[in-house]
C-alpha cells in the first residue's frame, strides 16, 4: 500500500474568480435583454443593445464558466496541476477586462470594440496555453485527456474562423466561403468545443457524483472516435457543399452521441447512490435532450427543406444541452468550492454541514423545469415565426436566468 | 476500548461531505496503526483518485485524531491500492446510499 501524492489540490480562489465573474455577466446580459425588450418585439435583434447582451452570455458567462471550471476540474481529472496559478490569474484579469469592455463598446460605441475584442482574444489565447502546458505535464494521458485536449483544439479554431469572419466581413476576401466558414464556426464553437468539453468531464463527474464503481469505459473511444470524424466530414461537406458528406457528418455526429448517452446510462446503472442530487439529474437529463436534438438535426438535414429549422436546432442545442448541462454541474461545482473556502479547516474539529446543506434544492426541480419550458417555447416562436410566442418565453427565461444566478448566490450566505 | 478502537470511532465524526456518510462506514479507513503507545498511523484511500474533497478528508481525519487526549504524532497515509470498493462499506454506509 504506497502513499501516494496526488497533485490535485485546488485553488479555490482561481476558479472562482472565473465563476462570480460569469454570474455577474450572466444577470447583465439578462438585465439588457429585458430592458431592450421592446426592440425585440419590434423585431430588431441586430442593435448594440443585443449584441452587448448576447457576447455577455457567451463570452462572459458560458465561456468564462467552462474556464473556471476548467481550472478546477483539471487537477481533478487529471491529476496534475495547474501548469501555472499566477498566469492564471493575469489570464482571469486579462480576459475579464477583455469582455468587460468589448461588451460595453458594443453598447455604447461599437466601432471601437477593436481593442477591447483582440484583449478578449488575448485572454482566451493564454487560456489555451495554459491548459495545453498543463495537460502536456500529466503523466499518463487518458481518454478524457483526449476529449479535452480536442476541445481546446476546436475552441482554437472556432476562434480562428471567428477572425476569419471579421476580416471577409471588412475586406470582402473569401466572399465565396462566408457561409462556409459561418456554419464551420457555429460547428466548431457549439459541438466540437462544449460538447467534446461535457463529454469529457462527464466521464469523470457522473462516476462520481452517481458513486458508480465497475463501469466499462472501452465505449468512450468508440464516442470520440465517431463524433471526431463526424466533425470533420461535417467540415469538409461546409466547403465541398456536398450533401452526402455533410448527412453523413451529421450521421457520426448522432451516432457518437447516442452510444456516449448509452454509456453514461451503463456508469449510472451501476450507481451506488440510489436517489441522485437534483441538479445532477438535470445534466443528465440535458443528455437525453442533447441526443434527441441530434437525431432530429439529422433527420432534418436529410428533408429536402432544412434551412428553416437550422436557427431553431442551434439554439435549442445550445440552451437544453449545453447550458443546462453547465447550469447543472454549477449547483454542484458552485456549493463545493464554497464549502472547501469556507469548511475544509474545520473538518474534523467540528461539525461541518455537507454540501447538499449548501444550498436549497427543492427549488432546482421547478426552476430548471421552467427553463426547459421557456427555452420549448422560444424554440416553437422561432420555428413557427409566432413573435408574441417568443416574447413570452424569453421573458420568462431572463427571469429564470436571474433566479439561477441569485440561487447559485445564496449559496455563498452559508 | 483500546486506542486503535477508540480512533475508529473518533473517526465516525469525520464526514464525506459529498455523500454525508462518515469515512469509516464508507470504508476509507483501511487501518489504524498504534505505535510508542500514543503515535498514531492512519491508513486510508477515496472513493476516487482525484477526488475533489483530496485534501479536506485527509486534513479532517488528521485534525480528528490529532485532537484526541490519548494521541501524540498522527501520520495520515493516503493509498490507492487497494483501490476502494463497495464492499469495503459498512451495512450502515450502505442504508444510507439506499442500498
Amino acid at each position: 500500500m504506497l502513499p501516494q501524492n496526488m497533485g490535485s489540490e485546488t485553488n479555490i480562489k482561481l476558479p472562482f474568480s472565473f465563476i462570480f465573474f460569469s454570474l455577474i455577466a450572466l444577470v447583465l446580459s439578462q438585465i439588457l435583454l429585458l430592458v431592450n425588450g421592446q426592440m425585440m418585439v419590434n423585431g430588431s435583434f441586430r442593435i448594440p443593445a443585443i449584441w452587448s447582451s448576447a457576447h455577455l452570455l457567451v463570452l462572459g458567462w458560458a465561456l468564462m464558466v467552462a474556464m473556471g471550471s476548467m481550472y478546477q476540474l483539471v487537477p481533478v481529472a487529471f491529476l496534475t496541476k495547474i501548469w501555472n496559478e499566477k498566469f492564471g490569474y493575469i489570464q482571469f484579469i486579462v480576459t475579464a477586462a477583455g469582455i468587460s469592455t468589448f461588451s460595453a463598446m458594443l453598447y455604447w460605441a461599437p466601432q471601437r470594440a477593436l481593442i477591447p475584442g483582440i484583449l478578449t482574444l488575448l485572454g482566451i489565447l493564454m487560456f489555451l496555453f495554459q491548459m495545453f502546458m498543463t495537460l502536456k505535464m500529466q503523466k499518463k494521458p487518458t481518454i478524457l485527456t483526449a476529449f479535452v485536449g480536442s476541445a481546446l483544439v476546436c475552441l482554437f479554431i472556432t476562434i480562428t474562423l471567428g477572425i476569419t469572419l471579421i476580416y471577409c466581413l471588412k475586406t470582402g476576401v473569401g466572399a465565396a466561403y462566408y457561409q462556409a466558414i459561418f456554419k464551420s464556426h457555429l460547428l466548431m464553437g457549439i459541438t466540437g468545443w462544449f460538447t467534446l468539453l461535457i463529454f469529457g468531464f462527464s466521464y469523470k463527474m457522473v462516476p462520481m457524483f452517481a458513486l458508480s464503481h465497475g463501469f466499462p469505459m472501452v465505449h468512450a473511444r468508440y464516442v470520440y472516435g465517431l463524433y471526431i470524424v463526424g466533425l470533420i466530414v461535417s467540415l469538409i461537406s461546409f466547403f465541398t457543399g456536398s450533401s452526402i458528406l455533410l448527412k453523413l457528418g451529421f450521421l457520426l455526429l448522432l451516432a457518437g452521441f447516442s452510444i456516449f448517452s448509452w454509456h453514461i446510462r451503463l456508469i449510472v446503472k451501476k450507481r451506488l447512490k440510489k436517489r441522485l442530487d437534483k441538479p445532477f439529474t438535470f445534466s443528465l437529463i440535458a443528455i437525453c435532450i442533447g441526443n434527441i436534438i441530434h437525431l432530429v438535426a439529422f433527420i432534418t438535414w436529410c428533408s429536402h427543406d432544412s434551412s428553416a429549422l437550422i436557427g431553431p436546432l442551434v439554439y435549442v442545442y445550445l440552451l437544453l444541452w449545453i447550458v443546462l448541462s453547465i447550469v447543472g454541474y454549477l449547483y454542484k461545482i458552485v456549493p463545493f468550492l464554497w464549502w472547501t473556502y469556507k469548511y475544509s479547516q474545520e473538518i474534523g474539529k467540528a461539525k461541518v454541514p455537507s454540501l447538499k446543506d449548501m444550498m436549497n434544492e427543492k427549488i432546482i426541480t421547478p426552476i430548471l423545469s421552467i427553463f426547459i419550458g421557456a427555452v420549448i417555447t422560444v424554440f416553437c416562436a422561432l420555428a413557427f415565426k409566432i413573435t408574441i410566442l417568443f416574447n413570452i418565453g424569453q421573458f420568462v427565461l431572463s427571469i429564470i436566468f436571474i433566479i439561477i444566478s441569485l440561487s447559485i448566490f445564496s449559496v455563498f450566505k452559508k | 476500548m483500546n486506542l486503535q478502537e477508540k480512533v475508529f470511532e473518533a473517526l465516525k465524526s469525520v464526514y464525506d461531505p459529498e455523500l454525508n456518510i462518515n469515512v469509516v462506514d464508507l470504508g476509507l479507513i483501511y487501518q489504524v496503526e498504534i505505535t510508542n503507545e500514543a503515535d498514531v498511523t492512519v491508513t486510508m484511500t477515496l472513493t476516487t483518485p482525484g477526488c475533489p474533497l483530496h485534501d479536506s478528508i485527509t486534513r479532517g481525519v488528521r485534525y480528528c485524531v490529532e485532537a484526541m487526549e490519548e494521541t501524540r504524532k498522527v501520520e495520515v497515509n493516503l493509498v490507492w491500492q487497494p483501490a476502494w470498493s463497495p464492499d469495503k462499506m459498512t451495512a450502515e454506509g450502505r442504508s444510507y446510499l439506499g442500498r
